[in-house]
């Protein structure tokens, strides 16, 4: 009850006695009413996209609020095929397909030996890490453009993996350092005692224990890769390597008329994050905050 | 440095020397099999980093001393040449300007936004699920997809809000909300606002949850009306949450290019240009990479201070 009544009343020495019940339900229905105003205002505009990329471009235009006469699927299809979503698709998911596995592996087992070897050497490359969270892209990303350049990556798949895949790694280090650091240490010596080599003991015992943050890590990298638009944009100039999130600029501006066909395009881009965090919610909330709680 | 897991580097070898003794041992057979496997699983990922991420932004300075076109195999070194230009360029007094609205003002408008409606949503038990899934949800959407719907909204024929206000009888009010350099900024601001109060409405809800329900109750007794115990109560208990908050925002805000890229590349007339969109034009449209290389060096230093800054502030709060 945070801000009960605006209009208080009087402070009465005994608290619930004195307020009337009806001022009471009123606010309770005022909050309520807010509450689902700010939802619709949240979700509104997609329920509006979704409902127009069944419809007829001329519809839209004539009356941007109605319903589908008939469902017009024709508008997926023209996205799909004509507007080269299909391969924007297929793009986004070798992408991710490659970026999460890695960053996750190679993550976690930076992570687990910044853990392991506590000394000077691994302060200070911890310290270097965090760097790398701090600063923003765009101000590492002219160098890189011309570092993937002169090795020869530009125009491949590569050439958006790699780049990627690097620049996942201060947060996906920064994340499951902190989850590594949660774990007692008494496992790891007992899993020694019990002759495991070191490798065995990372692999069976704490990458096991460390699945929550794993798991927080692979839906926050799904999402990052899924919605890089900068990246893409730099080093996907050729048309058979843009994902769908640069690709549907292009498809704006090719068919800026064809507003059921861009509304179906932009449905095609949110859908699969869209259910990814409906079962997911969890994670991505943890992925999001666990770096700043941490 | 107190809790080293590894045995010490002196340690005897745990397997007796092998048999011969023709080879002597390397560096890395003398450490521990602890400091051999953190050595071959920092490798990979240091390798990487070093190459995409630490020797670019070393590379950011040194480019940003130098003219050169992106293509001629020579540069020019020019000093600080670069940045004295920046002080007479009337566009990156623009896109300063616009920078620091959006750091300052959409900040602000996230943070009061999101706060709001944390407090309405507080307590409000099942309910409460359903509107984080729908408050959070635009935060985990493509910004180029959240860009583009928004371009509908303010579309000045078939966009909800002229229709919107036509049907109130504010007619008057609309026009093309992106073509108008007065305003276009503060447009793709409220845009980007509205994408990220999720985030602050979720760290925000979880701090309410946990304020001391008899510090309110006590209150409460002692006839502290909702203003004062909001004031003396609750705000004390949230200022973890909101520094955490808004540096999380900061360094959001300070990013900030997809949606300007997106909605209006910088237009009309170069009004609504951040840094980090002008160093972008710089760079790889105008073939100016040492410029761009100096506006992305600028960027940096306003951000890592901003960011030190708040670091500073949080671990400050945390100790009280």
């Amino acid at each position: 009850m945070a801000v009960p009544t605006l209009t208080a009343p009087a402070p009465s020495p005994a608290p619930a006695p004195g307020k009337p019940p009806s001022r009471r339900r009123g606010w309770t229905t005022l909050r309520y009413v807010a509450l689902i105003g700010a939802a619709l205002v949240f979700v509104g505009p997609f329920v509006w996209i979704w409902i127009s990329s069944l419809r007829e471009s001329t519809d839209i235009g004539r009356d941007p609020f109605g319903l589908p006469t008939e469902l017009n699927w024709d508008n997926y299809y023209n996205a799909f095929v004509t507007g080269r979503f299909g391969s924007y698709l297929g793009n986004t998911f070798l992408y991710v397909a490659f970026v999460v596995p890695l960053v996750l592996l190679l993550a976690s087992m930076a992570a687990y030996a910044l853990t392991l070897v506590r000394t000077r050497v691994t302060g200070l490359l911890f310290v270097l890490i965090l760097l790398g969270v701090m600063v923003p892209f765009q101000s590492i990303m002219i160098p890189q453009y011309y570092v993937v350049r002169d090795l020869g990556l530009l125009g491949s798949y590569w050439g958006i993996i790699v780049p990627s895949l690097a620049l996942g790694l201060p947060f996906g280090i920064f994340l499951m350092r902190a989850f590594f650091l949660t774990l007692p240490a008494e496992l790891r010596d007992a899993a020694r005692v019990d002759g495991a080599s070191e490798l065995r003991v990372f692999w069976h015992v704490m990458l096991p224990l460390a699945r929550p943050g794993i798991l927080s890590l692979a839906v926050f990298q799904f999402m990052f890769t899924w919605n890089a638009f900068l990246i893409p944009l730099l080093y996907g100039q050729h048309e058979n390597l843009r994902p769908v999130a640069s690709g549907i600029m292009f498809f704006v501006g090719e068919y800026n008329t064809d507003r059921a066909a861009i509304a179906a395009a932009v449905t095609l881009t949110c859908l699969p994050v869209i259910i990814t965090y409906l079962f997911l919610q969890r994670y991505f909330i943890a992925g999001m905050t666990a770096g700043a709680l941490k | 440095m107190s809790r080293t897991a590894a045995p010490p580097a002196a340690a005897p070898p745990r397997r007796p020397a092998p048999a011969g003794g023709a080879r002597r041992p390397g560096p890395l057979r003398r450490l521990s099999p602890a400091a051999r496997l953190a050595a071959a699983f920092l490798a990979p990922a240091i390798v990487l980093y070093l190459v995409f991420v630490l020797i670019p932004l070393v590379q950011s300075v040194w480019l940003s001393l130098h003219e050169w076109d992106g293509v001629n195999p020579v540069k020019t070194f020019v000093g600080l040449g670069n940045y004295l230009d920046l002080m007479d360029d009337r566009l990156f007094g623009v896109s300063l300007r616009n920078t620091l609205i959006w750091v300052g003002l959409g900040t602000a408008a996230s943070l009061a936004l999101a706060l709001g409606l944390a407090l309405l949503a507080w307590g409000t038990g099942r309910g409460f699920a359903v509107f984080r899934t729908l408050y959070f949800m635009p935060q985990v959407l493509p910004t180029v997809v959240v860009g583009i719907v928004w371009g509908w909204i303010y579309h000045p024929s078939f966009g909800v809000l002229n229709k919107g206000l036509e049907a109130v009888g504010l007619g008057s009010l609309a026009r093309g909300w992106l073509g108008d350099p007065d305003i276009a900024v503060y447009a793709i601001l409220a845009a980007s606002v509205w994408a990220s109060i999720g985030l602050s409405f979720v760290i925000f809800s979880a701090a309410l949850n946990n304020v001391s329900a008899e510090l309110l109750d006590a209150a409460k007794v002692d006839g502290a009306n909702a203003l004062q115990r909001f004031r003396h109560v609750i705000v004390p208990q949230l200022s973890h949450a909101v520094t955490l908050v808004t540096s999380l925002l900061l360094i959001h805000n300070f990013q900030a290019f997809d949606m300007v890229w997106v909605m209006t590349r910088g237009g009309p007339q170069n009004s609504t240009q951040l840094i980090a969109t002008y160093t972008y034009q710089n760079a790889f449209a105008d073939n100016q990479v040492g410029y761009g290389a100096a506006l992305s060096v600028v960027l940096t230093v306003i951000c890592l201070i901003v960011t030190v800054v708040f670091v500073r502030l949080r671990e400050r709060t945390s100790e009280v």
